[in-house]
């Protein structure tokens, strides 16, 4: 019945191709609000360049001479991607989604014509550049500090663009959980996974000066890749056999989150 | 050509409980429609339905004569929606919000600055146009909201209960605008509320919803013509409201009568002469009788009689400030 002619409300369809452009368009004005937004809460901000940068300095106070005695000599090298690794998981991904969504904003945004994608796509995109500006931070402080880079300043860029994409496969667990409880609480409780995640590596130490329980953890957990791809940029060189494993691990767990947070996208559509 | 229209609207939520239940309606181009209900009635889920955030579990709607569920970008162009919580992005300022909005819906940059300029003057924000929105208060809120949903202009408005929560002086300023765009603009707007006054003074035509079904539908006159008889009402105590019903079931020319705690509400043909009997068949009866009441029909009365209960929270003739939702 309706179906027909709306003389007056009836508005001509957009030619098909003009929704690549469109939604190219929603990713950049979505994206450089959420930036404007990071800005804007510096409490956010703050904590995920200091936290690194104290755990650095600390780490590297404390252990330095154990650890050269033992025969790392660049201590500062094997702990920087630990520090990068905190600057880019800084537990803010998907708080501004969580706001939007208890707010009510999300559904005015989910009420203009821009697509769904570039609502996720646009909070990802902004997220993973304030990520790769506060790794760039931290890799800057450490530099000016004295470390030595041993595949130099691609090596040093390829290393702060692989913190930076662990950060964005690492941030879709937080945009599923927002999405999926719009409970703010359940997506700072992301932060806990960290633990697990971090710690039964070889954050502090080798693979060989690890307790042998903790050894099996670390073997299995996918950091442990990511770390040591990280670390043959800081100290080894171009490694493939290192940087390669560590590359896969970030595409696999960034597949996994990613679609989980746009499953959580659909499933809050329906 | 209607401006929406719905055919067995229902959905359904997880657990089985059913929030709308087969809704028809038809609102005309030009129209100012209100859905009015009771908290929990399903008024939000329609709107909701309507304005394509949340799927029909079956049934159909047209909105601007697009499918809300195959159509739904055409839907989203032809709408303006402000939402019951006035959903605004607390660290923007109004500008950027109105700015945002507008490229969102496709404008250029120049394009979108001129229409937000414009927006602030009509909705009055202008000097405070660039601060944040968290420093705004509730009234200035809901009006940047309602600016929001017209930078694209929309030939058709969904307000989701426009004045909850505001203070007396602000919802007159809303209603002064609906008014307005409704008038001058030829918009067509559908509200909902649960404010018998506000039903009254805005809507040409309004539904009534409860429990998910529409249980009354037509012009504000033409309801409370059909309740057909005068009103009065008498207070009497809890416990003898039983003993009250029964005799008052005598009353001369009476067409309805219904009871709740508070005492009775007889439907009768001549309310002067009603009083002074129900007056004495009480009193004969040694029924304490409280305050007694004969009036026209209102919206309330309208209410009652097709859902067998009185609107919560709304006192006769205007809204209340008690905030539930």
């Amino acid at each position: 019945m309706a179906t027909g002619e709306t003389a007056v409300l009836r508005q001509p369809a957009l030619p098909r191709w003009h929704f690549g452009r469109q939604t190219a368009r929603a990713i950049g004005l979505l994206a450089v609000r959420e930036l404007r937004l990071a800005v804007r809460t510096p409490a956010y901000l703050v904590p995920n360049l200091i936290v690194p940068i104290f755990f650095y300095f600390v780490t590297l106070g404390s252990l330095e001479q154990f650890a050269n005695q033992s025969g790392l000599t660049n201590f500062e090298g094997f702990l920087l991607p630990m520090a990068l690794l905190f600057a880019v998981q800084g537990g803010s991904a998907g708080l501004n989604m969580v706001t939007d969504i208890e707010s009510g904003y999300f559904d005015k945004l989910l009420l203009t014509p821009a697509s769904r994608i570039a609502l996720l796509v646009g909070a990802m995109s902004a997220d993973f550049f304030r990520i790769m500006v506060q790794a760039l931070v931290v890799l800057v402080v450490a530099v000016a500090t004295g470390l030595n880079f041993e595949t130099g300043i691609v090596g040093a860029l390829a290393l702060v663009l692989l913190a930076s994409s662990f950060g964005l496969a690492y941030s879709g667990i937080g945009f599923a959980i927002a999405l999926k409880t719009g409970n703010a609480q359940a997506t700072q409780s992301m932060w806990f996974l960290t633990m697990p995640l971090m710690f039964m590596t070889t954050l502090f130490a080798p693979k060989e000066a690890l307790a042998g329980w903790l050894e099996v953890a670390a073997t299995v957990n996918p950091m442990t890749y990511i770390l040591d791809g990280m670390r043959a940029l800081s100290m080894r060189g171009w490694v493939v056999e290192d940087i390669g494993p560590a590359v896969v691990a970030i595409a696999c767990l960034g597949a996994v989150s990613i679609s989980l947070a746009f499953l959580a996208l659909r499933g809050r559509l329906q | 050509m209607p401006a929406i229209e719905t055919e067995q609207l229902r959905r359904e939520f997880k657990g089985g409980i059913v929030a709308v239940d087969g809704v028809n309606l038809a609102v005309d181009e030009g129209e100012v429609f209100a859905f009015l209900g009771p908290n929990g009635a399903g008024k939000t889920t329609t709107v909701r339905m309507l304005t394509t955030l949340l799927r029909p579990t079956s049934g159909r709607a047209y909105v601007a004569g697009f499918d809300v569920t195959r159509e739904q970008h055409a839907v989203r162009r032809s709408i303006g929606v402000a939402l019951q919580e006035a959903g605004l992005d607390a660290l923007a300022t109004g500008r950027e919000l109105l700015e945002l909005q507008g490229r969102l819906f496709g404008m250029n940059a120049g394009a979108s600055r001129a229409r937000a300029v414009e927006l602030l003057e009509l909705v009055g924000l202008t000097d405070a146009a660039d601060r944040q929105v968290k420093t705004y208060s509730g009234g200035m809120k809901r009006r940047l909201d309602l600016a929001s949903a017209l930078v694209h202009r929309p030939r058709l408005l969904f307000l989701d209960e426009p004045t909850e929560g505001l203070d007396p002086a602000s919802r007159q300023a809303v209603w002064a605008e609906v008014q307005r765009l409704n008038r001058e603009m030829g918009m067509t707007v559908f509200l909902t509320t649960h404010y018998l006054e506000e039903a009254d003074r805005l809507a040409g035509r309004l539904a009534i919803i409860d429990h998910g079904r529409i249980v009354a539908e037509g012009t504000p006159e033409a309801l409370k013509a059909a309740v057909g008889a005068d009103v009065v009402t008498v207070a009497v105590h809890r416990e003898r409201v039983e003993d009250a019903r029964s005799l008052l079931a005598k009353t001369d020319g009476l067409r309805d009568i219904r009871s709740d705690d508070a005492g009775l509400t007889l439907f009768v043909e001549n309310g002067t002469q009603a009083v002074a009997q129900v007056v004495r068949l009480l009193d004969s009866a040694g029924v304490p009788v409280g305050p007694v009441a004969v009036s026209r029909p209102s919206l309330d009365e309208v209410f009652l009689k097709a859902t067998g209960s009185r609107l919560e929270g709304a006192e006769t003739g205007g809204g209340t400030e008690n905030g539930n939702r």
